[in-house]
């Protein structure tokens, strides 16, 4: 009831900080499958990753109303204690609090550049995801428009489309994104990719071989990309093979080592559901919807096989072997 | 000679809007009247600009069955009333005379009534503050559109903190025995609930058809379409609240069923009122569920001035099933100074983090007693508009979840609360309460408020 001003906020963070990461930490988001659009899945994979690197331990919640939950209005949001947290710098700062950090070893110049890195993330990609999502019109139409209203009822999807939409394009009006063309953004893209592949050069990840969040979050940005099959991202990506071989190791070694675990809890805590709740029709659904799931989880692995099955995988194959094993 | 001597008095006045206490004066006369037979040969209607002949006809048609002078009068009264009930004119007045020409028949009477239309569009800005609020509103009425009492009315209101609500409803009455009344309206509203911890946004439309089927048994038949979009209000809302956040579309059927015989809406000195409410929702959207209200209010006059009045409200909410969705602002909550006096608002029943959850089920009850000032200050006048009383209140919540029977969950864990306060009259519509309240027995989670309660509001248990 009171009000919330930036120092309560702040005592708040700090009296959180003496207690060590809990349990029960969830983490919110839309359902994968149905709902999740390629900005926001970007954001959601990012936090996730970020979170493995530092090996906190944590249970996905799939909500239909998540965006609406977070107190940002942006997904991902964790839950830990009673704080709510939302997107991924805020989480890595409350992370940071509990005396967890990878960059600690850093320098501070060198913290600056993550900044800098993910700043330009965000500015480009980001922007260019909800470019994409919701002013270009085929992809509005088929893909934005029946997945984001996929939760609402007729005629309240389309409302929410609606409205949805004249948030993103005023943000992207405020950035000066929405008066570009579609071959700009694309352009755009390729600017910041080859950006962040120089910067990578010939390295495993950006600050050598210790991931930071820059790369979790670089991480989330590439692999939602190829999800996406949109073919002129892929092939942009493709101009920069080194960003393919960065993902492709974030994710056997951090995401896919915990997949088989995740997908295991996921079903144990749906059918738990199932039994209290003591639906049928409730538990068909779930059930379909944990197959798609693993096929899905297939899939993903594939799609990032068959991109890199193009890519010359050399400096690949040392750091496979013995070199993660530190970490 | 009555005749005559009515028509003299009527001449008299300047103005065609006639007293009608006047004809009290002539009680002493009133036999003569009884026995003077009249007849109505023509009733004129002076002044109609825009609205139709065929609305108005209707209305006057009584007239014409009147045998006697007083009948006519006291019918001429009547239909007065009843031009005025219409919500067409602004004032009305009444113009009786022997009827002339050749077709006058020989106890023929020529009735004139005198109106003055509304203008086409009444409207007015004004600002008000409210909840750490403040705001502008404007309101727009155009009376009478179509010359058949059809009516449109606009309020929007923009607060300071970009809560815009609006309200846009057309109404329009039938004629006929039933009081057959159709309305439609559009409104966006905003609202917050401290005591719960969420505000919500509602857009949304209505339509309404009510009707009478007895003279005093008023039914409404609604439907009710309304996008709710429910956000917490602040960071500290407990996350039980930030789970229900989103929005839902509602589509609801509604049966009010009404008996109000009461003489009066704030302070009755006798009378009940029965009101019972079915609300179905389902059909479309996707919130789901069947709710029954009823609430019932009894009045019963003691010695002198003094008034018991007993009243009950109970509800039950079931849901449809798991695949539809209940909002917060479906739930029944209980306590507060309109409801169970002696506790917070919302504040019986399941909490999270201090924040009101609502229930599926309640029932609340009162005893009052109504007594004047004591001393009777003001009698007649200022002093009229205020009343103490003497209340006890109990009542009960609670979900259906769990295994224990429902009779036996709805006795147990009954909380009371009783107390003594001074009641005051706002026009007639609301009134205000200061109470100092004794809760006397509630749970561990309720939060109780002893002491002065201060509540304003239009419906009271």
């Amino acid at each position: 009831m009171f009000p919330s001003t930036p120092l309560l906020d702040k005592i708040q963070y700090e009296l959180g900080a003496q207690e060590p990461w809990p349990k029960d930490v969830k983490l919110y988001q839309p359902y994968e499958v149905e709902q999740i659009l390629l900005p926001d899945n970007a954001n959601c994979l990012a936090v996730q990753a970020f979170l493995r690197m530092c090996n906190l331990n944590f249970e996905i919640v799939s909500k239909a109303n998540a965006e609406f939950m977070s107190p940002s209005g942006k997904v991902p949001f964790i839950r830990c204690g009673a704080f709510v947290i939302s997107e991924l710098e805020p989480i890595v700062q409350f992370v940071n609090t509990k005396g967890i950090s990878l960059t600690s070893e850093l320098e501070n110049d060198q913290k600056c550049d993550i900044r800098a890195y993910m700043s330009l993330v965000h500015n480009v990609l980001e922007n260019a995801e909800l470019y994409l999502c919701w002013c270009d019109k085929e992809t509005y139409n088929e893909v934005t428009k029946p997945r984001n209203g996929s939760v609402y009822p007729w005629p309240l999807n389309h409302l929410q489309n609606w409205t949805k939409r004249s948030h993103v394009i005023k943000r992207l009006k405020m950035m000066g994104w929405y008066s570009k063309t579609m071959d700009q953004v694309y352009h755009e893209v390729e600017n910041c990719c080859q950006a962040l592949a120089d910067r990578l050069d010939g390295k495993e990840f950006f600050f050598g071989k210790k991931y930071t969040e820059l790369d979790a979050l670089l991480y989330g940005h590439i692999y939602s990309i190829l999800e996406s099959r949109n073919a002129k991202l892929i092939a942009i990506l493709q101009k920069n093979k080194n960003l393919l071989t960065h993902s492709q190791l974030i994710h056997r070694h951090i995401m896919q080592k915990h997949f088989d675990d995740k997908l295991l809890q996921r079903l144990k805590s749906d059918h738990r559901k199932i039994k209290t709740r003591n639906i049928k029709t409730k538990a068909k659904e779930v059930e379909k919807r944990s197959h798609i799931e693993t096929n899905k989880n297939i899939r993903r692995n594939q799609t990032i096989e068959n991109t890199l099955t193009e890519t010359e995988i050399d400096s690949l194959s040392d750091v496979d072997s013995g070199d993660l094993s530190d970490y | 000679m009555g005749i005559v001597h009515a028509k003299e008095k009527k001449h008299g006045l300047a103005s065609p809007n006639i007293n009608y206490d006047d004809c009290d004066s002539v009680e002493s006369r009133e036999i003569n009247l009884e026995g003077v037979r009249a007849r109505v040969d023509r009733i004129h209607i002076n002044g109609l600009a825009r609205t139709k002949d065929d609305y108005v006809k209707g209305v006057v048609q009584d007239l014409f069955d009147a045998n006697d002078f007083q009948d006519v009068l006291l019918k001429a009264h009547t239909v007065r009333n009843k031009l005025n009930s219409m919500g067409c004119f602004q004032n009305i007045g009444v113009f009786i005379d022997t009827s002339k020409g050749p077709k006058a028949t020989p106890d023929g009477l020529e009735i004139t009534f005198y109106v003055r239309e509304l203008k086409r569009v009444v409207g007015g800005i004004n600002t008000q503050v409210g909840d750490n609020e403040g705001s502008l509103v404007i309101g727009l009425r155009a009376p009478n559109m179509f010359g058949r009492g059809e009516r449109i009315q606009t309020e929007f209101s923009y607060g300071s903190k970009n809560t815009n609500n609006f309200n846009l409803s057309f109404v329009k009455p039938f004629t006929g025995r039933h009081n057959p009344v159709f309305s439609t309206s559009v409104y966006q509203a905003n609202s917050e609930w401290p005591s719960s911890g969420y505000k919500q946004v509602d857009l949304g439309f209505i339509l309404d058809y009510g009707i009478n089927s007895w003279p005093l048994i008023r039914h409404n038949f609604q439907w009710d379409v309304a996008v709710r979009d429910l956000s917490v209000l602040t960071k500290g809302s407990s996350f039980a609240i930030r789970e229900e956040s989103g929005s839902s579309l509602k589509s609801a059927l509604r049966h009010i069923f009404s008996i109000d015989v009461r003489d009066d809406n704030i302070f009755p000195s006798c009378g009940s009122l029965f009101k019972f409410t079915t609300e179905a929702a389902g059909a479309g959207g996707d919130v789901g569920f069947v709710k029954n209200d009823v609430f019932l209010q009894t009045n019963l006059s003691l010695i002198g001035d003094c008034v018991l009045q007993t009243s009950a409200n109970a509800g039950i909410l079931n849901s449809l099933g798991n695949d539809w969705k209940l909002g917060l602002m479906d739930m029944y909550y209980l306590g507060g100074p309109l409801s169970l006096r002696g506790f917070r608002m919302r504040g019986v029943g399941p909490h999270s983090e201090g924040d009101a959850l609502g229930s599926t089920w309640f029932w609340a009850s009162g005893l009052h007693l109504f007594t004047p000032l004591p001393f009777r200050p003001g009698k007649g006048g200022f002093g009229e508009l205020f009343r103490t009383h003497l209340f006890v209140n109990a009542g009960n919540i609670g979900n259906f979840e769990g295994d224990e029977d429902f009779m036996e969950k709805v006795k147990t864990n009954i909380r009371v609360a009783y107390g003594i306060g001074v009641a005051m009259r706002l026009g007639q519509m609301a009134r205000i309460e200061i109470n100092y309240c004794f809760p006397h027995s509630f749970q561990e989670t309720d939060l109780s408020q002893p002491g002065v309660q201060f509540g304003i509001g239009v419906h009271f248990l």
